[in-house]
Order: structure tokens, then sequence, then C-alpha cells
């Protein structure tokens, strides 16, 4: 189906963007927020973003396998590290289990969220840019339209 | 959270003779540049987007070091110190905003500058939609988000230039001013983007060697959060001392709010050759994750120390920096923190200057349908009266000035992120669509945070103005996009169109 991609990821972003929508609004109603409001919060802001790149990165209705698998695993990795956090017991006082330093669920958030995506969405956008981002041509096709543009009054 | 008066130290002041000597050196090194690049500048197009001429590591060093102002040193750091690990949320989405700016943003703005030669945001956005309007209304909301993110700066300028120098703080205001204007009006942001290649070199040495004194000074990151869990068990929690729902919204705002900064956008009209962007994202990321370490780790190595009873409470938040480097680090390194301070207040500054003199001289005139003869010299002249704006905002009060500097990120955001990053990715978006969001992030902002600044209202915990503001100006972008979907095809170019499809 054409513009199967586009489509996929506008529609992912305006329905994050209402599920962000309707934490708040459930924090209007409540007076504070509401239990599931952090979660409204933390799908919508993962889902805001990785659609957003998903959107960015189509090329002619098509997401290239690489692009959409680096977007779904950061969309996994950021929605897992905070609903990880929200879902786990609090346990950040005196002999608390540490990974890599910190506490555990501030550890995957920081190391997980904070980091994770960097090791995988930049050398996405290398390994990808040639054949999917900007080829010679295209960059050929738009400068002659440019320089149309100079010589018409 | 606040620690006691009585007990807190004050930070102390940076007068060793090392730091004044980096500070004096770095100062000399701008200096130079500045010349450098006057000679370069020879009309409008080298004074706002550097005549297409730069290259991509200078574009991408430049682009961290406008991202990351003093707040990245001073007051995130002391964020950090007074609200745990929530404040680390501001910054939680560098490592995806990177590689999401250049997928969105940057390949199209680069492209619209060859084939329309356009040289700002809201040239971006008015030829996008064919709109006039929609191009000054996002003009008018640079605007003021502009002067008041300069006043802040050069507060903050004018703190550290009085306790390094000991110049009084009005006189540091006036020399944070004349010295970023002195290479914005004369070199335009051909000397912006060398000055800020450097600033942000300094920045990233000055992280990563504050970074090594606090782990050392703190015994390890397992050391630092042992002292703090002793005493506070909320405090290295993962939303710090805020709610999941603060903390969350944050992210939100400083992740999909990265795509509405112009100051950030304007920067890729700037690049030389297009298909280096291929390493944009790699180049920036990593240099915002070592710059970065200092926001993360002073304020815990701080909290730490206070924890341990090895310092007293500080005085202020903000002293967390200057009482780390001076008490912790050898002078060396306090005198490149020092200028890397001073660095990420003028790379910020300098940055706003330009994209506030390009609204006024080519934005807001082309949305009324003039055109100014001459933008080389309006600009100049429009790049003094901004920065004698600002000057003058941030030495009348510092409540305007925190009042202005509070919205300047949300008012970006929620005024361009749909029209600009949205639009450029999605030909169903129309004018009438771009207009109304527009207007929508500008009403809502400004309003808003008028409101709940004077205490007239709140909204509940964990909603701010920025988030609502954002969120309701997107959703206002598709539903009017939506029912006016009939004109979408109509109203765009064809070069646009081909922008936006390759």
């Amino acid at each position: 189906m054409p513009d199967l991609a586009p489509r996929l990821a506008l529609s992912a972003l305006i329905l994050s963007c209402l599920t962000i929508g309707g934490a708040y609004a459930s924090a209007f109603w409540r007076i504070g927020a509401s239990t599931f409001a952090p979660w409204g919060v933390a799908i919508g802001s993962a889902g805001a973003l990785s659609a957003m790149m998903a959107l960015g990165a189509t090329r002619r209705g098509r997401l290239h396998r690489a692009s959409a698998i680096a977007i779904i695993l950061t969309f996994v990795i950021v929605a897992a590290g905070f609903g990880f956090a929200l879902s786990q017991p609090a346990a950040e006082g005196a002999g608390g289990a540490l990974l890599f330093g910190l506490p555990v669920r501030t550890a995957v958030i920081v190391y997980g969220v904070g980091l994770l995506p960097l090791l995988v969405l930049p050398l996405t956008y290398a390994l990808t840019f040639d054949d999917q981002i900007l080829s010679e041509e295209d960059l050929e096709q738009v400068r002659k339209v440019g320089a149309a543009r100079v010589v018409e009054p | 959270m606040i620690p006691d008066q009585g007990t807190m130290a004050a930070a102390p002041a940076p007068t060793h003779p090392a730091i004044i000597a980096i500070a004096v050196l770095y100062f000399v090194i701008v200096g130079a540049i500045a010349v450098w690049a006057t000679r370069r500048t020879r009309n409008a197009s080298d004074f706002f987007v550097a005549g297409q001429g730069i290259g991509i590591v200078a574009l991408a060093i430049a682009a961290m070091a406008a991202t990351l102002s003093g707040f990245a040193f001073i007051g995130g750091p002391g964020l950090v110190y007074q609200a745990g690990t929530g404040a680390v949320f501001l910054v939680l989405s560098a490592s995806i905003t990177s590689t999401m700016g250049a997928w969105v943003l940057a390949k199209r703005m680069r492209l619209l500058g060859e084939a329309r030669g356009l040289i700002t945001v809201p040239d971006a956005i008015g030829a996008r939609y064919r709109s006039r309007v929609a191009q000054g209304l996002a003009a008018t909301a640079i605007l003021v988000a502009v002067v008041g993110y300069m006043a802040t700066n050069f507060l903050a300028l004018g703190l550290v230039l009085n306790a390094m120098f000991h110049t009084g703080l009005a006189l540091g205001i006036w020399f944070a001013m004349l010295v970023t204007l002195s290479y914005t009006v004369t070199g335009g942001i051909l000397a912006g983007i060398y000055t800020d290649l450097f600033e942000g070199l300094v920045k990233t040495t000055a992280s990563v060697s504050v970074f090594y004194f606090v782990l050392k000074a703190g015994g390890g990151m397992e050391g630092i959060s042992r002292s703090i869990m002793a005493v506070d068990d909320a405090f290295l929690g993962p939303w710090g001392k805020m709610s999941a729902m603060q903390a969350l919204s944050l992210f939100f705002v400083f992740g999909l709010g990265s795509l509405g900064q112009p100051h950030i956008a304007h920067k890729f009209y700037m690049l030389k050759e297009p298909r280096r962007l291929k390493w944009y994202p790699l180049l920036m990321s990593i240099a915002m994750t070592l710059t970065l370490l200092l926001y993360v780790g002073v304020g815990l190595a701080m909290r730490a120390l206070v924890a341990k009873g090895s310092i007293p409470p500080l005085g202020r938040p903000d002293d967390a920096t200057p009482s780390f480097v001076l008490g912790f680090t050898p002078s060396l390194v306090a005198g490149v923190v020092f200028a890397g301070v001073i660095a990420a207040g003028m790379s910020t500054v300098n940055s706003f200057m330009n994209i506030g003199a390009a609204a006024i001289t080519h934005d807001l005139p082309r949305a009324f349908g003039w055109r100014v003869q001459n933008e080389l010299r309006w600009g100049r002249i429009w790049t003094l009266a901004l920065a004698l704006a600002a000057v003058i905002v941030a030495q009348l009060s510092s409540t305007l000035v925190a009042f202005l500097g509070i919205f300047g990120y949300g008012l970006f955001a929620s005024t361009l992120v749909p029209a600009l990053a949205i639009g450029l990715n999605w030909p169903g978006a129309t004018r009438a669509g771009a207009i109304a969001s527009i207007a929508t992030g500008l009403v809502l902002t400004l309003a808003l945070e008028t409101l709940a600044y004077f205490k007239v209202f709140a909204l509940p915990t964990g909603v701010t103005v920025s988030g609502l503001a954002l969120l309701l100006s997107l959703l206002v972008f598709f539903a009017v996009s939506w029912l006016t979907r009939a004109r979408a095809a109509s109203e765009i170019d064809d070069d646009i169109l081909l922008v936006l499809s390759v």
C-alpha cells in the first residue's frame, strides 16, 4: 500500500499525543495525577519521539528496514525503561542494590533511556544515509530546481 | 530540600591568577575569531547563514554549544543538587534528539536553502505553506522568546564576570553584552559559528575534566550513590525529588520540543555540503553526551559531599559548579570551567542575537510584503538594538528576567514543532493548520505562563505549561489540517513538494 509508512507514523504520533492528553486530562479531573497519568506520559512520550523519527525517516512513502528496526527498538527501550521504573517498588534507601553505581531503577533510565539509543540511532542514520536519506541524485535534482528558479524571473 | 541559611556555605570567588589568565586568554581568542570573521562577512547571506560554507564538524559542535547554554553548567547542576535525578530528565532525551533532528529537520532545511536560498526558520515556514501570515507569526514568537533568553544569559554572564573580575553586576552584564555584540554585529553568524566551535570544545574539555574529578571526589559512582542513599531515599530514585509525572513531562517537552528550537534548525542552512549530514547525529551525540557529564555529575557529587559531611550545604543550588571546581579541581581545570561557563552563555546569546535580528530585518518585513534594502546593514543595527533591549531587561528586574527566561524553550516548542517539524515531513499539513497551531502555542504559552507566574492559576502537579501548550498546538495542527485537507495539495509549490519527498 503506498504511503503506508508515513500514515502509520502520523497515526502513531496522533495516538501518542492523545495518550499524553488523556494523562494530562486525568490530572485535571482528579486535581493531581492519577495512577494512569505517568504511564500515559511515559508511553506517549516514547511513542511521540519514535513516531516523529519514523515520519522524518520515511522517504517516498517507504521506511527503510534498518531505520524501522532502530526506531522500534528505541521505542521499546524508552517505554520499557520508564515502565520498569514505574512498576518496580522504590528501593533507593541505604543498602539498596546498585547497578553500574546507581540504584537499579535509576540505572535503567540513565543508562537505558539516556545512553542505549546512542549506540543505535546515529549509526543507523549514517549507514542508511547514501541509499535512503540523501543520494547524490536527489541533491542534483533539488539543485537543478533551485537553479531554474534563480534563472526564471 | 533547601538547606538552612545558617549552615550554608557561600561559593568561593574564582580569583586565582590561573583562572583569570585562562578567562582573559579565552576573550583574546574570541576577539581574534571575530576579526577574522568580520573580514569574510560581505553580505546578508554571510551574516545570517555564513554563506552556506560551514563544515560538518563545525556545524555539529556549534549546534551543541548553542543548545547547551549557561544553564547546562550552572543552573542544571544546581537543579540536580536540588531535585536529584529528576533534573536529569531535562537532558535525558539527548540520546535521541540529535538523530531525530537530523531525520526530521536537517536534510529538509538544508535542501530548502538549496532550492530557494532561504536564510531563516520563518522563511521555511512561509515557503512551506506559501503564507506570509505563518512566517510573520513564527517570527513574532521567535522575537518574544529571544529577548528573554538573551536577558537570562546576560544576567548569568554578569554574575560570573563579577565573581571573577569584581566588576560589579551591572558592569559585568554590559561587558558580556559588548564582547558578544562585538563579534556578532561585525562577523555575524560566521563569527558566531567559529566562536561556537571554539566555545564548544572548551565546554566539552571542561565537562570531561570535571567529571574525572567528580568520580575522584565522590569515591566513584558507587561511593556517590551510597553516600546519598544513606541520608535520603528519594534523591536517587528514578524521578528524584519530582513526581514521576513531572519528570516524564520534562522528557516529552525537551525531547519533542528540541525540533522547535530555531537557533539549532537555522544552522542547518549553513552546511556547505548537504551530504556531509551523514555524520551530524554521531558527532552531535558524542559532543552532547560528553558535555552533559558535568551537568549530571557535579550536582550528584556535591550532594554526596554534603551528605558525608565533607562540606556544608550550599548557599544556593546554583553554587554547585563554582564550589565544586574551586574546591575539588586544580586551578587549570577551574579556569577552563569558568571559561566554559562564559562560553556557554555567549554562544547561546550569539545565536539568539542572530535569529532575532533576522526576524526583524528579514521575516517581519516580508510578512507585511516589504523588502528591506541592505539587509546586512539593518541586520547589524537590529542586532545592536536587541542586545541593548536584553541588557536593559537584565538590569531592570531579576523577576522579569526569570519570567522571560522560563518560557523561551516552551514557546519555541509549541509554536514551531507542528508547523516546521511536522509540516516539512507531511504534505497533508495545511496553511490554516500551521497558522492555528502557531497562534495556539503563542497565546497559550504567554497567557498560562503569566497566570502561573503571578500565581493566579496553577496547573495540576506534573502538568507543565510548556507541555500543555505543545500538546494542544499539536492537536490543533492535526485537527485544523484535517478539516481543511481539501486545500493541502494546492498550498504547496512543486519545488517544496520535491524537498518534502526526497
